[in-house]
């Protein structure tokens, strides 16, 4: 965790922990378990300390004083007092105390490092291994069981694209359902990456009087089915209306969002003309023996309430050569997926030799999912 | 006199600032980010003729299933080994005699579950694609034999459509993943060669989550 090169605040904290723990000390090589200068003062002592060194007095001033009698400005204040407040809480309470396990400590030190690490955009390889490796670990503290995390970065020569077979598609929803384990959603709230819209013959694509609720026997008569997702656009809206950037989009075309970056302000949602995003509005449940073990850190990995997420054409599947589950799901071969770049892979010669169309071509959002028919 | 042409020479310059103002806006207006292609088919059009290969590969995935290459319309590609996934070939097995000797009523019946539901039988009967003298062949409506593991040769007759759709790739499904080498199903790993359309089935789930979304 070096600050070289850096591109945001983080702070050197115990980043020899496992050599430290192997040694049995706790990071000032003591080896009895507590720190011989935290040993004499309290967890809220050496807290008020560390608090008072770094802001002293402001922190006695009202609110008035503080806007109108500052001797150093809020930002340097605000900045000194988060420190603190690491070297504080997070250095006393885990990595010193006397009381916690092995176990624990490492536990919290994990979570720290987890809450204030960086955007997963701007990490080199180094730092993508290891928040990967962090939370690999922290699932083996917290479960027991151990996962395949990846940070598998885009490939060169690789952009993926979609197509959709409107007259092959029965509305079976087996992709929903292969979706649903793939991706580790919720099993509770139901919220899906893909929709399958039951729509009227002659009708053409009618949104407003589609049936995406449907439950009976199909194909129904008089009617066909469209799926939409994520459509991946190579301009994608969402992105450029995030204010925190937690959404991106890679090289090989996924639009991808990092969990942890993200602050759930749903501006995305609002900006997809698709209806692609979904937001996490419960704490996502799944049984621990249905959870699937063979993740990505910008896909299906384990996400909490109140953050975006959706379609990724299943980055974990689709970076290793594999299609994504719903492609490998479709019974009738309705999902075409590829490489763009590859002159002679199939999704090139759907777009080559059928007639393709996307929805809402006009926005200019250049959406890398294509419609066509038999 | 004097003073007013020297506001003449002010607005002038007011002028060209702003017009030097407009011409820079315009320069840096333009997003440059990202956005060398005007579309995504110019992007891929231009970036694909560089296009090298990519180090993922399709073999860890088709490891162990047997498969053979078909070149068809040009293009080349895998599709899995059929003969070895028949419960009874070779059919000669069995069929030693002609068919007319083996049906008899003192033989065994066999095949009594097969119950041909492929066309009309103006079209189509038992022997439209098997060969009564050469069972372990199908054979071609001008009677040239073609190989079980060739079977989408015979669908091709009728089917002229799909047969070239999925030489394509854009009828039928994929084996592995979407990583080269090609390897895709061929006709009759999802269409029963007797009763080759798909039942209309209940869907597999419920969705609930848009209703809720909507109240």
């Amino acid at each position: 965790m070096g600050s070289q090169g850096k591109k945001w605040f983080s702070l050197n904290l115990n980043n020899k922990g496992k050599q430290k723990q192997a040694s049995g000390s706790c990071g000032c090589g003591n080896p009895s378990g507590g720190c011989h200068s935290n040993e004499t003062i309290s967890d809220g002592a050496f807290f008020e300390a560390a608090v008072d060194a770094s802001i002293g007095e402001e922190r006695h001033k009202d609110g008035f004083e503080q806007v109108f009698d500052v001797k150093m400005d809020r930002r340097t204040a605000f900045k000194k007092l988060t420190a603190s407040l690491l070297i504080g809480a997070g250095a006393v309470s885990t990595s010193c105390s006397v009381v916690a396990g092995d176990d624990a400590k490492e536990k919290s030190q994990i979570d720290w490092e987890e809450q204030f690490k960086g955007n997963y955009k701007l990490m080199n390889d180094e730092e993508k291994k290891g928040t990967v490796d962090r939370l690999v670990r922290s699932y083996q503290l917290r479960t027991g069981k151990t996962i395949s995390l990846s940070s598998k970065n885009a490939e060169k020569d690789v952009l993926f694209g979609y197509a959709f077979n409107i007259s092959k598609c029965q509305g079976y929803m087996d992709c929903v359902n292969a979706c649903v384990e793939e991706n580790n959603q919720d099993r509770k709230s139901e919220m899906q990456y893909i929709r399958i819209h039951e729509m009227k013959d002659g009708k053409g694509f009618n949104f407003n009087e589609a049936d995406d609720n449907y439950y009976h026997e199909v194909p129904a008569e008089g009617h066909f089915y469209m799926g939409t997702q994520c459509f991946h656009c190579d301009n994608p809206p969402c992105v450029e209306v995030c204010p925190v950037q937690a959404t991106w989009r890679e090289e090989d075309g996924l639009v991808v969002v990092d969990y942890d970056w993200c602050i759930g302000c749903r501006y995305c949602m609002a900006a997809c003309p698709y209806d692609g995003r979904r937001f996490n509005w419960s704490k996502p449940e799944i049984p621990e023996n249905e959870v699937n073990k063979n993740q990505h850190y910008l896909g299906n990995r384990l996400r909490k309430k109140g953050v975006m997420e959706k379609c990724t054409f299943c980055v974990q599947r689709s970076r290793a050569g594999q299609n994504p589950a719903c492609v490998e799901a479709c019974p009738t071969g309705a999902r075409i997926f590829g490489n763009l770049l590859d002159p002679d892979s199939t999704i090139r010669w759907v777009l080559a030799n059928k007639k393709v169309f996307r929805l809402k071509e006009d926005l200019g959002t250049e959406p890398k999912f294509w419609y066509f028919m038999d | 006199m004097l003073l007013h042409e020297k506001t003449m020479n002010k607005f002038d310059l007011h002028k060209l600032w702003y017009l030097g103002l407009v011409v820079i806006l315009t320069i840096y207006s333009c997003k440059d980010h990202d956005n060398e292609y005007h579309s995504i088919t110019d992007k891929i059009e231009a970036e694909s003729k560089k296009y090298e290969g990519t180090s993922i590969s399709l073999e860890k995935y088709i490891e162990g299933i047997k498969m053979l290459e078909v070149t068809e319309n040009g293009l080349t590609f895998l599709i899995p080994d059929r003969k070895g996934e028949l419960k009874s070939y070779a059919c000669t097995e069995c069929h030693i005699k002609s068919l007319a000797n083996m049906q008899s009523k003192d033989l065994k019946k066999a095949h009594w579950n097969i119950k041909l539901d492929h066309a009309n039988l103006n079209t189509m009967n038992c022997v439209t694609c098997h060969n009564g003298n050469d069972m372990d062949n199908l054979k071609s409506l001008t009677d040239n034999k073609i190989d079980f593991n060739k079977s989408y040769q015979l669908c091709s007759q009728c089917h002229a459509k799909q047969f070239n759709d999925w030489t394509g790739g854009a009828h039928g499904k994929r084996i592995g993943g979407w990583a080269p080498p090609r390897a895709s199903m061929t006709c009759v790993n999802c269409h029963n060669p007797h009763k080759p359309h798909f039942e209309s089935k209940w869907p597999e789930r419920y969705n609930t989550q848009k209703v809720r979304e909507r109240k």
